[in-house]
């Protein structure tokens, strides 16, 4: 940034005079969507000057954090109006489209809670590891293993056993394949030293072409009609839900699971241990920490986490395997443990959010005939925001 | 069927050398970039756009280029001027290529555009066996024969792949002797976004010759990975990319030469290669990463 600033002022010196009544002229022929863009890159752009970084780290309580955050997030959502109005589609409508279909009504609002569950689950995947200083990535991957757990068990006890029995040993199921999925990464990152973000990114490919090709292939449903999917899930094995609703005990697990990790972390010698290690590596060998241990079981139980937001998917939502099961829930997962700044209990609010935005994607494909993806900017924008501006550290390297 | 087989895996790997040639340069610099996934889908699109507006598929490839070095861009903005992290940063801005190109993709879905056509290099053409394989193929794949051995020229043999390899490898040296760290790597990796999108444009315009959602499926995050085993080294990426065109092309030749197999066990295979390579060759491989890089890869700050 400093030699950035040099380099303009130095030719502001010798061209100044002529180029500063140029904006005013400019911005009143242009037309309507430019001027939005305009404005909104001005936001962008006076960001850093408005919330000095270079405080120090005590800036991170109070006022002026709140202010980042409002700033930042209120940047996100300019330039997401903007790309919508460059699109063709009106952004305030859009907003208020988005407002009225995913907050006011409580069916709505009870399917962001299921569907913030499994991202609230496989965030914690990202929590755990973050405080070893690890970045899992593969959340998708690992949940879509642990939808694949889930069913197999599903698929075997079924006809033996009791439904009860068979919950129980989906969620088993589950979470260890998705800790052996996750321990792939690990055991490459002890042993052959590759970094784990890399390994899970591509793990989570693998993961997603074995459900295709079993749902494809040995265990297609024979009835299914157009889209290739699993058998579906026994009705009594089904996750019961909490009378005169739609919410499921799967967002109760989740928010248990929070508390636990949260716990874990915070409260005993191994959550220590583990942010010694994240903190300085070297420190904690010297102290005799068991820093491979550490590391391995941080993964691994990030991975039966991110196993169990499928086992919840899976017997909670979906019911059967589908090629789009799970998608990109283990994406917004990773992004909502940042948003959370990897922190346990906030992490479900920032699930909670991330969950809404995702919901108003349909809404915006039915609305405003944009495509649901499309959500994805304000996701991304929001993460962009974030991670660059409400970071209380000043800039290093 | 080799034959195929082959001429499949030079024009399939090609996009993914466009996108490894580009991370290399940033990944010496010391900055690895997970957006390249983003930017090749970026280039993918605005190469298509372009093309699409133009009728002339050589300003695609700029346009692409432009996009994927923008992205890029933001990328060095977060890394090098805020001091976000690396991965989280890269993952982000795939978020949002996703998200844009989703946006103002679906006006170019199915619309017909002026593509790169095979042209066949006189003579050389005509070699019996390796004449289809190399010589049959868009301007793009040919311009990518000359790009990697120019980009190892650069990094290894001339001041300015002096800089970029300082960077990665002892930073301060830079500032010691009066250059910007900054701006170096903000260089770097806008070249290697640059790059980047000329391999989406690649895809887009001369590969599928078509634009659809997430068309790049990952193949810029195997480029990462390629980077990784390549050792940063441009020539070893070009036969990386290749032995990854295999992989990719592996599929339609055997379902065309009439195999039943099931696509989706062939399509995990450059995946499930680049993890077993990784895995063989990791540990040799991970001392040969320039210094400053290894701090990011040891030690990534979460907070």
């Amino acid at each position: 940034m400093t030699q950035e600033a040099q380099g303009t002022s130095g030719t502001g010196t010798e061209t100044g005079a002529g180029t500063i009544p140029e904006p005013d002229t400019e911005v009143s022929t242009v037309s309507a969507d430019e001027t939005a863009a305009v404005a909104a890159a001005i936001v962008a752009t006076a960001l850093p000057a408005e919330v000095p970084t270079d405080r120090g780290p005590k800036i991170s309580a109070g006022w002026s954090t709140g202010l980042r955050w409002f700033v930042a997030l209120l940047a996100g959502l300019i330039l997401f109006g903007a790309f919508v109005l460059a699109n063709g589609a009106d952004p305030i409508q859009v907003y208020a489209d988005i407002w009225t279909s995913t907050l006011t009504q409580s069916g709505q609002f009870q399917q962001i809670i299921l569907r913030a569950a499994p991202i609230a689950l496989a965030g914690l995947a990202v929590v755990v590891p973050a405080r070893a200083g690890l970045v899992n990535v593969g959340g998708e991957g690992q949940l879509i293993i642990g939808g694949i757990g889930a069913a197999a068990a599903a698929l075997w006890l079924t006809p033996l056993m009791s439904p009860w029995v068979v919950v129980i040993a989906m969620m088993l199921f589950a979470m260890v394949a998705g800790a052996l999925w996750a321990g792939i990464a690990a055991a490459m990152r002890l042993v052959v030293k590759v970094n784990e973000a890399v390994t899970t990114m591509l793990l989570n490919y693998v993961a997603l072409y074995t459900m295709l090709f079993l749902i494809l292939g040995p265990w297609k449903d024979p009835k299914a009609l157009g889209q290739s999917t699993s058998v579906e899930l026994n009705d009594a094995a089904k996750l019961p839900v909490i009378a005169g609703t739609q919410i499921h005990i799967g967002v109760i697990i989740a928010v248990v699971a929070a508390f636990a990790v949260w716990f874990a972390l915070t409260r005993t010698t191994w959550g220590f241990r583990l942010s010694v290690v994240g903190g300085n590596g070297e420190a904690a060998r010297r102290a005799g920490m068991p820093v491979v241990t550490l590391i391995l079981t941080a993964l691994l139980l990030g991975g039966a986490l991110a196993g169990l937001a499928g086992f919840v998917q899976f017997a909670g939502m979906e019911y059967k395997l589908r090629p789009t099961f799970g998608l990109t829930i283990g994406y917004v997962a990773f992004l909502a443990s940042w948003l959370s700044r990897h922190k346990p209990l906030p992490l479900l609010l920032a699930s909670v959010v991330l969950a809404a935005i995702a919901v108003s994607g349909n809404s915006l494909q039915i609305n405003s005939g944009l495509p649901a993806a499309s959500v994805n900017i304000l996701m991304g924008l929001l993460l962009v925001a974030v991670l660059g501006w409400t970071s209380p550290r000043k800039a290093t390297s | 069927m080799i034959i195929d087989l082959l001429a499949g895996a030079v024009r399939g790997g090609t996009s993914i050398m466009y996108a490894g040639l580009g991370e290399t340069i940033s990944e010496r610099a010391g900055i690895i970039n997970l957006g390249t996934e983003g930017s090749m889908l970026l280039g993918a699109l605005g190469g298509y756009a372009v093309t699409a507006h133009t009728g002339n598929p050589w300003l695609g490839v700029l346009g692409g280029a432009m996009a994927g070095a923008l992205l890029s861009l933001v990328h060095a903005v977060l890394v090098v001027s805020r001091g976000a992290n690396q991965f989280a940063s890269g993952l982000t801005l795939y978020f949002l290529a996703l998200g844009v190109t989703a946006l103002f993709g679906v006006d170019y879905v199915s619309r017909q555009i002026n593509s790169f056509t095979p042209y066949a290099v006189p003579g050389l053409s005509d070699i019996p066996g390796l004449g289809p394989i190399l010589f049959d193929h868009d301007p793009l794949v040919y311009i990518a024969f000359v790009a990697a051995p120019i980009i190892w020229w650069v990094l290894f043999r001339t001041r300015v792949g002096l800089l970029v390899r300082t960077a990665g490898e002892r930073s301060e040296a830079l500032g010691v002797n009066g250059y910007s760290i900054k701006a170096v790597r903000y260089w770097s990796t806008v070249a290697g976004g640059a790059l980047a999108g000329i391999g989406g444009a690649h895809i887009s315009i001369a590969y599928a010759n078509s634009w659809f959602e997430n068309m790049i499926a990952g193949r810029g995050f195997i480029a990462v990975a390629l980077v990784i085993f390549a050792m940063w080294n441009p020539l070893r990426i070009m036969a990386g990319a290749y032995l990854f065109g295999i992989a990719l092309s592996l599929a339609s030749v055997l379902q065309t030469a009439g195999y039943a197999v099931n696509q989706f066990a062939l399509a995990a295979v450059p995946f499930v290669l680049t993890l077993v390579v990784l895995a063989v060759l990791g540990k040799r491989t991970m001392l040969a990463a320039p210094d400053e890089l290894s701090k990011v890869f040891d030690n990534s700050r979460t907070a």
